[in-house]
């Protein structure tokens, strides 16, 4: 009795294809469908579906006959037909899409003090994290989580390098769960915040609150969970606060910058619960997500930069952390200043190497002349010798650029360890560097080689 | 077919039923005119299988009979004609037109293919007075939504409700209602979705002072009819939104201001909108209200406007932005001297309305400030 109507109705449709014109065909019959088949007896009905009574009274009227005989021939029993007017049901339905004026209106300070609450920051959203090969991943996954929490991953624990974005993507999740519903406890803390808290707890004798605080939870974030590694009480705390979030459908995203296999002294039960849930890592950006993450920060200001002045930075600096650091300065620059945003003022900024917030590398000039000249495979005497040819000058121009930037040399100081040279010559290596930086990707592969072989 | 008509009355209709043809549809007799001549009038009809017309106008019919004719080609000609009697005659499938000096002979079609076309109203479920109809379509015909993903919106909403008719439009940014006030009660509450092509001719074609309504729930169309005419569309299927639940019940400032200061202001905010996503920011002060608008490109505007304002965050200053055309399509559709534009806050749709005409409610969707 089981028979499939569309199955059923592209068979007829076909049939009536030839034996009508492609006009007729395209008019008539390609928006109508079977919507009830029903069996009484030994005769079918078919009830046909049309999008209009236009189309409905022609078919009545003049392809009455077509249709039955075709139907008749599939079915193998005799058929009568009934015609309304219903519109196909869409495959896609639209429900999703909610236009703004009927979304729910939701006060947005309620929103903004649960978000305040749950100490989350309010401007890492999901809106403005940008997403590429390197962090697709974690960010479908947090996706997913903000999307069903409790069910999708449990834990989720997210791990990468400094400036990442993990804070970034774990905030989001908080704002996201929050905007849907604002009566949902969310709580936002750091390994060592958690820490602070039993401790906190031990000492006037509250441990009880503690654990209402956080076992009652719907989604519990805690960023750089490998401050709890070598804590067994902590650990011991967290352990309970994980079960028992958990076994209430509360969700629990971690972070951390090591997977949790890697963190020394963390307890045996504790990374086997880790590893039940979903890790991902978040590797650091590509030029591109630089690109975008650059964008996203400038507009967030205000600013509005070209093309080339944002390949030109995201080029030279690899973290975004030292982009917002970069613009921070370069807006100063603006105000103070009143300068112009060209490419002469990015070269000059960059090149002074400041920017870098304390995270200078320790290294002595001629450990970076090593790392070069055994980057390119280069004899150092050719490198800091007196040809001009580009094999070895291109190597040369690099040097005195990560000189100057990364060990913040003075331009004669440069000059003096690379051969003796003006510093002239070191100026417009520095240039020069910077120029390839934006624009070549050879040259940003042999700066980050290097980079790491110091 | 042989009949008689007039020039004048002829043109006329033809320009009126070409509009209803579709020049690009696949199937070709639907770019022509129907004509059928029987008990001495002429009844002219095309359709686009959306919507469908059908005029009947007087003519002395000598014989009775039906062709088809491509509407492009006898609109023009009939156009061109001098006025006066006409003789039509067709034969087969080709219709002559004789007229003071001019004789053509078109090529038509058989009328066999064309969609058959309800004839008359029948029992009428409605009539509608002709003026507050056409008050009542151009307060809500502008806020109908464009966009097809959402069949619902692209028509106006008529809820028939015990001696009151109300019409909802909405493209999901902005709400437009407008009650009428009727002797007729109806004793079931009645809901339709009617497309906006057909309301746009309605309110185009209609002289008369009533207009007949007719539902065919089971065929899911609607017909018009009123003059000499019968206009006839499908209904859209689907379930409006819930409007009702949207429109807000209290407000935290009620602003009374005049509608052509307002909307001086908006214009000329908005030569700098335009660039700058069309956001107007609306600012309340104890004195009145400012717009403003700024593009990075063109520059920015402020203008200051008296206003009436009441309400209890009279100290704080509110800022609101708004798309700048929802404001501009609302002030055009009013007529009344002055607005009253009730607020909550920034994240809340706006009230605005007539303070003269209880009956008609707009709501526009603010747009989302970074603070």
């Amino acid at each position: 009795m089981d028979i499939d109507t569309k199955m059923l109705w592209n068979e007829i449709s076909e049939s009536v294809r030839v034996s009508v014109s492609s006009a007729i065909f395209s008019t008539w019959f390609s928006q109508t469908y079977i919507s009830e088949l029903k069996k009484t007896g030994s005769r079918y009905l078919a009830e046909i579906g049309c999008s209009s009574s236009y189309v409905k009274s022609t078919l009545e009227l003049r392809y009455y006959g077509l249709i039955q005989d075709l139907l008749t021939k599939s079915l193998n029993y005799p058929c009568d037909l009934s015609f309304v007017v219903k519109q196909k049901i869409r495959e896609k339905e639209d429900v999703s899409i909610i236009a703004p004026l009927f979304q729910e209106h939701k006060d947005d300070s309620v929103v903004e003090n649960a978000m305040v609450g749950a100490k989350l920051r309010l401007n890492f959203t999901f809106k403005n994290f940008a997403v590429s090969s390197s962090n697709q991943m974690a960010w479908a996954a947090a996706e997913a989580v903000s999307k069903t929490p409790g069910s999708a991953y449990n834990p989720l624990f997210i791990w990468g390098g400094v400036g990442v974005g993990k804070t970034h993507l774990m905030s989001a999740i908080g704002h996201t769960v929050l905007e849907k519903n604002a009566d949902v406890s969310v709580y936002f803390t750091t390994g060592e915040g958690f820490t602070n808290d039993i401790v906190e707890g031990i000492r006037n004798k509250t441990t009880q609150r503690f654990r209402d605080k956080y076992r009652r939870l719907h989604l519990l974030l805690i960023d750089d969970i490998q401050f709890i590694a070598g804590k067994d009480a902590v650990q011991e705390e967290f352990f309970h606060t994980f079960n028992a979030l958990v076994a209430t459908g509360g969700q629990v995203v971690l972070t951390s910058d090591q997977p949790p296999s890697e963190i020394s002294k963390l307890e045996e039960r504790l990374r086997s619960r880790f590893e039940a849930g979903l890790i991902v890592d978040i590797s650091p950006p590509d030029f591109e997500l630089r690109c975008a993450i650059l964008q996203i920060k400038t507009k967030e200001r205000g600013m509005v930069l070209d093309e080339n002045i944002v390949h030109l930075i995201a080029g030279n600096l690899d973290t975004p952390r030292k982009i917002e650091g970069f613009i921070v300065k370069l807006m100063s620059e603006m105000n103070i200043k009143k300068s112009e945003i060209t490419e002469d003022l990015i070269g000059t900024l960059l090149g002074k190497g400041e920017g870098d917030n304390g995270q200078k590398l320790k290294a002595t000039p001629s450990e970076v002349i090593n790392a070069v000249s055994k980057y390119y495979s280069l004899g150092k005497r050719s490198l800091l010798g007196s040809s001009r040819a580009r094999p070895v000058a291109r190597p040369r121009q690099l040097l005195m650029y990560l000189l100057r930037t990364v060990l913040s040399l003075p331009l004669e100081e440069v000059g003096r360890v690379v051969g003796n040279r003006d510093h002239t010559t070191v100026m417009h290596a520095v240039e020069k560097i910077t120029q390839l930086a934006s624009n070549s990707v050879q040259i940003r592969e042999d700066l980050r080689g290097i980079k790491n072989l110091i | 077919m042989k009949l008689k008509i007039l020039q004048e009355n002829l043109s006329d209709a033809l320009h009126i039923a070409s509009r209803f043809t579709s020049s690009r549809a696949q199937l070709p007799v639907l770019g022509n005119i129907l004509f059928l001549a029987k008990n001495n009038k002429l009844s002219i009809s095309a359709t686009n299988l959306e919507m469908s017309i059908l005029l009947n106008l007087g003519s002395q019919v000598e014989k009775e009979g039906e062709i088809t004719i491509p509407a492009r080609t006898i609109t023009d000609l009939v156009t061109n004609l001098t006025p006066g009697t006409l003789v039509l005659e067709a034969e087969k499938e080709q219709l002559s037109i004789l007229g003071e000096g001019t004789k053509a002979v078109l090529s038509g079609m058989n009328t066999s293919d064309f969609p058959s076309i309800p004839q008359n109203v029948g029992r009428a479920f409605a009539t509608l007075p002709k003026s507050d109809i056409l008050d009542a379509l151009s307060k809500v015909l502008y806020a109908v939504s464009v966009d097809e993903t959402r069949p619902v919106l692209t028509g106006v909403l008529i809820i028939f409700r015990n001696k009151e008719i109300i019409f909802v439009s909405t493209d999901g940014f902005r709400l437009s209602q407008k009650r009428v006030k009727v002797e007729e009660a109806w004793g079931k509450e009645e809901k339709v979705i009617l497309p906006k092509n057909v309301l746009i001719e309605l309110t185009r074609l209609v002289k008369d002072e009533k207009i007949k309504l007719e539902f065919k729930k089971e065929d899911k169309q609607v017909l018009f009819g009123f003059d000499n005419l019968l206009l006839m569309s499908r209904i859209i299927d689907g379930e409006f939104p819930d409007f009702e639940r949207i429109i807000p019940k209290s407000s935290s400032y009620k602003i009374n201001v005049d509608r052509d200061d307002l909307l001086r202001a908006v214009k000329l905010s908005s030569v700098f909108a335009r660039d700058a996503g069309n956001v107007v920011r609306l600012k309340v002060t104890q004195e009145g209200i400012e717009l403003n608008a700024e593009s990075q490109l063109g520059g920015s505007g402020e203008n200051k406007i008296e206003a009436k304002i009441e309400g209890e965050g009279k100290s704080e200053h509110m800022v609101i932005a708004f798309n700048y055309r929802f404001l501009e399509d609302f002030l055009n559709s009013l007529d009344s001297e002055d607005v009253l534009i009730s607020l909550t806050d920034p994240n809340s749709p706006g009230v605005f309305t007539d303070p003269k005409d209880p009956n008609f409610l707009h709501l526009i969707m603010p747009v989302r400030i970074q603070s």
